[in-house]
């Protein structure tokens, strides 16, 4: 074989494939270069004389080798010893190859690994992989590790210090680790370490190691090692810090907080403070260690100790230079430093970091302050600005007891002025006297006729007014909810102010006539402003037939009075759709020819229109300025076109369909808006109020009140009944408008808001917040047009000046009503308002109230029907008027078929029944008792199924109200109509649709 | 335009119907004309040479309003039965019919891209219908409206609609806005003047107003011809100079934009209704 190698000549080195590469291969290409004589004399092999491999003996070994024949190394064999002790444990090795090769054989086989050289390790990649390694071991080891604040010294800059220089100048290279890399265990680490630390617990070999352990490796790292951390003898590359070290257990580029950076801030801050912790901590660690440096350097010398300081160790305390590491080292290694001992107990403390002691001194102080001194002085009470000057006249001396005027009304005119004087302030008395001067009625302002008497009242009523007033303090009502006045609240709803209504003042001595103008005119408000009052037998084209007639009526009302229709009406009915569309061209070519007729009625009245207002002047001491109708038309016609805007939201499609950007998008959707305005403000109940004042009649009930007989009888028995609460609210308007009539609006906003109150129907969950807004409401106003503030509502006031002008007019009233409600609907119900026994309680009495007389006067319903003759606006407009109007005489009866047939329910069918009974007695006036009685009895039948306790209660009344049914039946009756109107009326508009 | 150049002159009669013609519609650019009526038919025309082209008959009542598409190739109508027709103007078939409205349907709209039809019924409410879709449902229900609704405009950006309430309602789909111009009289027919920034209303007054569309202010009133019970429609002319307004004696006022006085008037039909 070699002789024909011989033969050839080569050049260059043949490849050669590392399966072929075996020993005797490379030391015969060894010997051919001729450099075996360089080679250590262990790897020289023997030859003889001839060149021939000496050849020991097949039996001794075969050729002779190493040091002649003896060992693989120059001093021969050593004998390992194996120690294993409690202590110090003899530790399994993990045996590798490497572990049984020659060092020529490492060499060998290390040269077969590619690698990059040091000198191109341009930018240090090995030193980075280096670091990451570390970290993760360090990862490994605490998973949730926080890692501590770096501290400046140990950072190293990046420009590299003279001794990294002089270590790159002797061979070393960045991030390389200096020893063999050999198997480093994590296992192996640990085991070092614990061993370590048990052996330096005893104490006993602490001095004898560093010995041992110095000269290991005299590499390079010796310089690495800083003066400043004894631990980093282990270490043998420089760390390479990352400033921003991957803390979290995320993939790489994730953020969890990318959605929330909200977090991120909250995360930072509560790792800052665990690091604040951790840093003062390292700090004093580290004081620690410079202090005690012998204590210290054990500890980092501990290790190793007993073993062979290799690669592992390297590895757990390479990163020495950290603070981190050296806590870290501390929790694994508690008794390493006797002064740590302590600490180890600390170490246990909740919510402490461990290796960590709360500290005891803080420097962070909590700062307290004193609170602000209260003056001596200070009363823990809010005054109100508002002229509540009743509270500071208490101490006024009473003026002397004085007999009242002989003269009733004086009296009754006296007393009211005082209420509300007691109520608004001294002011309002100024400007009444101003207004009032030529009024001879009002002498007593100025000191003439019952000045005395006027003084004594309105002592008095400052006098409740202050204990009403501690009363509201305590009870803390809060008047933020009266803040809307009804002038604001009336503009905000788009009603037209009341024209005219203030001729029509009422007293005592207004016919009865006026009462009809004037509640004609209140419903006015809410209708065509051109409507005029008409008798109503004229719009009665069907009074063969009662339903229908009284369709026709609603149909009227609906026609003229579109604001106040509902949308829902369109659901259920029991009319055929053709049945409907009939009837209702049957009640459009009757209007129409109401209205021709009544128009021309209509301009004979205008030729004359204060005929019949002229009778109401008489008390309002012609302060009053008449207007003509002129200037009203004016001011109707300035008052259109009027603008509105509301919000409205388009749906998604449909701007999409107009190619538009939705201006609603990514907002919610809208709460369902309510039909209009009206419907959701003026639909408040105005049993609420009727129930407030109720209720302040039941407190009140002891307050003595002047009365004429006949209104004590009542107030005695049925002292707690709504209609006369809710009378009594209605009553002051006229008495204010007959004292301070100088100008028309006070009245059109106290009607206004009566006629708020008569539609607040529907929403009764609004009802208590606006409760006493209603009660408020008139006396606001008037306050407002008097230029005062008027100060929150007082039951009592509202009360006291109520009763009286109930008392004024007594008869005329119920004369008044009377026709009106008998016109209309006058109450087949009026039973069942309820006047309670005196010993029944109050609470009931209010919810029954509540459930009976849903409000809706009745005159204004009835003064709708010829009102809406006056003008002919059909949503239909007459398209086929013509052709429908024969039909009308066959539609009457099948309505009249189809109304009876579909009753369903008891209650319904009773409903209807009372209707009937209604309509029977329309035509006639008469109040007969048994009429009532009858009516009753219907009505009651019907509403046994409302509720058990309602139905005990009016039935237990039953018997009582008769009694003064006579009496004050009128009024009752058409309080009470009123909720059965309601009731008709939803019926009926549901019917229409 | 000038006065004398205003139609007094009857250019054709396009006889055809067997009964009261509700409404007639030229199209986009005047070239045909629709008619509708209480026959329940709605046909086409070409006005100038006075033919008939064309009938679409599927309404069961009276049909009360049409309009057709910008580009002429659909129309849509309404009428006494509450359904509102989706036409295909060649082939004469209904491609879709929406119902939805609780009462008659008095008045038809396209929007701009013709996507969107928006009518206006007895049951006080708008409706806009896709056309796009196979849905028959409405998109949107506007029933702010207190009363019936008598006609209704589209711009691109809002809906304008006419009550017997008094109202004139312009509903912005921009911005969301619904703004309400109260007349205190019914309005029985709007249209929008051809600058955009009017509205005439015809009000059962008789009288036609003239609304600025910003403000809301009352700009104008145009009296003298009779409306009172039937919806009489009116316009402006092309060029916003005069008021053209339906009386019910079957004659046509001229009223001049700006000091309402009546320029012309003539007699075009025998009498109304």
């Amino acid at each position: 074989m070699d002789s024909d190698e011989e033969d050839y000549v080569f050049f260059g080195k043949p490849i050669e494939r590392e399966e072929e590469i075996t020993n005797r291969r490379k030391k015969a290409a060894a010997e051919a270069s001729g450099n075996l004589r360089s080679l250590p004399p262990w790897k020289q092999e023997v030859r003889d004389e001839e060149g021939r491999r000496r050849f020991h003996g097949a039996f001794t070994g075969g050729f002779s080798a190493g040091y002649f024949n003896t060992v693989g190394t120059k001093e021969g064999w050593a004998p390992q010893s194996f120690t294993s002790s409690r202590k110090n444990r003899a530790e399994v090795k993990q045996q590798s190859i490497f572990n049984f090769l020659d060092e020529d054989e490492k060499t060998e086989l290390e040269s077969q690994n590619l690698g990059t050289s040091s000198q191109f390790d341009t930018f240090g990649f090995t030193a980075a992989e280096y670091a990451r390694k570390q970290a993760n071991k360090e990862q490994k080891q605490r998973p949730s590790a926080i890692p501590g604040p770096v501290p400046d010294e140990l950072i190293l800059p990046a420009s590299e210090s003279i001794g990294v220089k002089l270590l790159l100048k002797m061979g070393w290279r960045r991030g390389r680790a200096i020893k063999d890399l050999h198997a480093s265990s994590l296992y192996d680490a640990r085991r070092e370490a614990r061993k370590a630390f048990l052996a330096f617990a005893s104490e006993d070999t602490k001095a004898s190691h560093p010995t041992d352990f110095e000269p290991v490796e005299g590499e390079p790292e010796n310089f690495l090692a800083q003066p400043a951390d004894d631990d980093a003898q282990s270490s043998q590359s420089l760390p390479v810090f990352v400033i921003n070290p991957k803390q979290d257990l995320h993939g790489l580029g994730y953020d969890p907080f990318k959605h929330a950076p909200e977090f991120r801030e909250k995360k930072r801050s509560r790792l800052s403070n665990d690091k604040q912790h951790g840093y003062r901590k390292a700090i004093s660690i580290k004081d620690s260690l410079f202090g005690s440096k012998s204590g210290k350097a054990a500890s980092g010398f501990g290790i190793g100790a007993l073993e062979e300081f290799d690669a592992e160790d390297e590895d757990i305390y390479a990163a020495g230079y950290d603070f981190e590491e050296t806590v870290i080292e501390e929790d694994e290694e508690p008794s390493r430093l006797s002064v740590e001992s302590k600490k180890k107990a600390v170490r246990k403390d909740q919510g402490v970091l461990r290796g960590f002691k709360v500290a005891t001194v803080s420097d962070y102080q909590l700062e307290r302050f004193d609170p602000p001194i209260i003056p001596k002085d200070f009363v823990p009470h809010h005054k109100f600005p508002g002229p509540l000057e009743t509270l500071k006249k208490l101490d006024v001396p009473s003026p002397p007891e004085v007999p009242p005027p002989d003269d009733n009304n004086l009296k009754l005119l006296i007393e009211g002025v005082a209420t509300l004087v007691a109520r608004c302030g001294k002011l309002f008395e100024d400007l009444s006297r101003k207004k009032n001067q030529s009024n001879p009625l009002f002498s007593f302002l100025s000191g003439g006729n019952g000045h005395d008497y006027y003084d004594r009242k309105l002592w008095e009523e400052h006098q409740k007014r202050g204990d009403q007033a501690k009363l509201s303090l305590d009870g803390k009502l809060s008047p933020s909810v009266q803040k809307m006045t009804a002038e604001n609240r009336g503009k905000l709803l788009g009603e037209k102010p009341l024209e005219r209504s203030s001729r029509e003042t009422t007293s005592s001595s207004v016919a009865s006539g006026d009462f009809v103008q004037l509640q004609f005119n209140l419903s006015d408000t809410f209708k065509k402003p051109e409507s005029f009052n008409e008798l109503p037998e004229v719009a009665k084209p069907f009074k063969d037939d009662p339903a229908k007639q009284e369709r026709f009526e609603q149909f009227l009302k609906e026609k003229y009075e579109g604001g106040l229709r509902s949308m829902g009406s369109s659901a259920a009915s029991n009319m055929s759709e053709a049945a409907r569309a009939h009837e209702r061209l049957d009640f459009e070519a009757a209007a129409e020819a109401i209205e021709k007729g009544k128009r021309g009625k209509e301009s004979l009245i205008s030729e004359q229109p204060f005929d019949f207002l002229a009778t109401g002047m008489q008390f309002t001491s012609g302060v009053q300025e008449v207007k003509d109708t002129h200037a009203e038309n004016l001011m109707t016609k300035k008052m259109y076109p009027r603008r509105e805007e509301f919000q409205w939201r388009p749906l998604p499609v449909l701007c999409k369909r107009f190619d538009l950007i939705d201006p609603f998008m990514g907002k919610p959707p809208p709460a369902p808006r309510m039909r209009s305005k009206i419907d959701s403000l003026l639909f408040m109940p105005d049993y609420v109020k009727g129930a407030k004042l109720e209720e302040d009649l039941v407190t009140n009930r002891d307050v003595p009140v002047a009365q004429t007989d006949a209104q004590k009888t009542i107030e005695d028995v049925a002292g707690k009944e709504i209609e006369v609460a809710a009378e009594n609210v209605e009553r002051p308007v006229d008495l204010y408008k007959a004292i301070f009539s100088d100008d028309s609006d006070e009245d059109v906003e106290d009607i206004n808001t009566k006629k708020v109150e008569d539609q607040e129907k529907k929403i009764e969950v609004a009802t208590t917040t606006l409760n006493r807004l209603i009660a408020g409401d008139f006396l606001e106003s008037l306050g407002k047009e008097l230029g005062l503030e008027v100060p929150p509502d007082m039951p009592y006031s509202t009360n006291n000046v109520s009763t009286p002008t109930q008392k004024e007019t007594p008869n005329g009233e119920n004369a008044i009503l009377s026709p009106l409600e008998g016109r209309t609907f006058c109450a087949p119900k009026s039973v069942s308002g309820t006047s309670l026994n005196p010993g029944q309680e109050t609470a009931q009495d209010g919810e029954l109230a509540k459930n009976e007389s849903i409000p809706g006067r009745s005159v204004r319903y009835s003064s709708k029907y010829p009102d809406g003759l006056s003008e002919n606006i059909s949503g239909k407009v007459n398209m086929e008027k013509i052709a429908q109007e024969d039909k009308k005489g066959k539609s009457s009866s099948r309505h009249q078929r189809n109304w009876s047939s579909s009753s369903s329910s008891e209650d319904e069918r009773s409903r209807k029944q009372s209707r009937r009974h209604r309509y029977r007695s329309s035509d006639s006036y008469s109040d007969s008792a048994s009429d009532h009685h009858d009516r009753y009895r219907s009505r009651s039948k019907g509403r046994r199924k409302k509720s058990s306790r309602e139905k005990s209660s009016s039935s237990r009344k039953h018997s009582k109200h008769h009694k003064h049914r006579n009496r004050d039946s009128p009024s009752r009756s058409h309080q009470v109509s009123e909720r059965e109107h309601s009731e008709a009326r939803k019926e009926k508009r549901i019917r229409r649709d | 335009m000038s006065v004398k150049e205003l139609p007094r002159k009857e250019a054709n009669v396009l006889n055809g119907h067997e009964g009261a013609v509700l409404a007639a519609r030229f199209n986009s650019d005047g070239n045909y004309c629709l008619s509708c009526g209480k026959d329940r038919t709605i046909r086409l025309w070409n006005p100038h040479r006075g033919i008939h082209i064309k009938t679409y008959k599927a309404h069961g009542r009276e049909v009360r309003d049409v309009h057709v598409t910008p580009d002429n190739s659909k129309l849509c109508s309404c009428g006494g039965d509450r359904q509102i027709f989706f036409w295909d103007v060649s082939t004469g078939r209904v491609i879709r019919k929406f119902r939805g409205h609780d009462g008659e349907v008095n008045a038809v709209k396209f929007n701009e891209y013709a996507s969107v039809v928006v009518s206006a019924g007895y049951d006080r409410s708008l409706r806009a219908w896709d056309c796009r879709s196979h849905s028959t449902e409405p998109i949107q229900i506007i029933d702010s409206f207190l009363d019936t609704v008598m006609s209704v405009c589209l711009t691109k950006t809002e809906i304008i609609g006419g009550s017997v309430d008094g109202t004139v309602r312009t509903f912005d789909i921009r911005i969301g806005r619904e703004i309400s111009d109260d007349l205190g009289q019914p309005v029985n027919c709007i249209s929008m003047s051809n600058d955009g920034n009017c509205i005439l209303a015809s009000c059962l007054d008789s009288t036609l107003r003239l609304l600025d569309r910003s403000t809301g202010e009352l700009l104008q009133e145009y009296k003298g011809h009779t409306c009172k019970s039937y919806k009489m429609d009116c316009c402006l002319t092309n060029n916003d100079a005069h008021v053209i307004g339906g009386s019910e004696d079957g004659s046509i006022f001229f009223w001049d934009l700006v000091d309402a006085s009546v320029v012309s008037k003539f007699r075009a039909h025998s009498s109304v209704g």
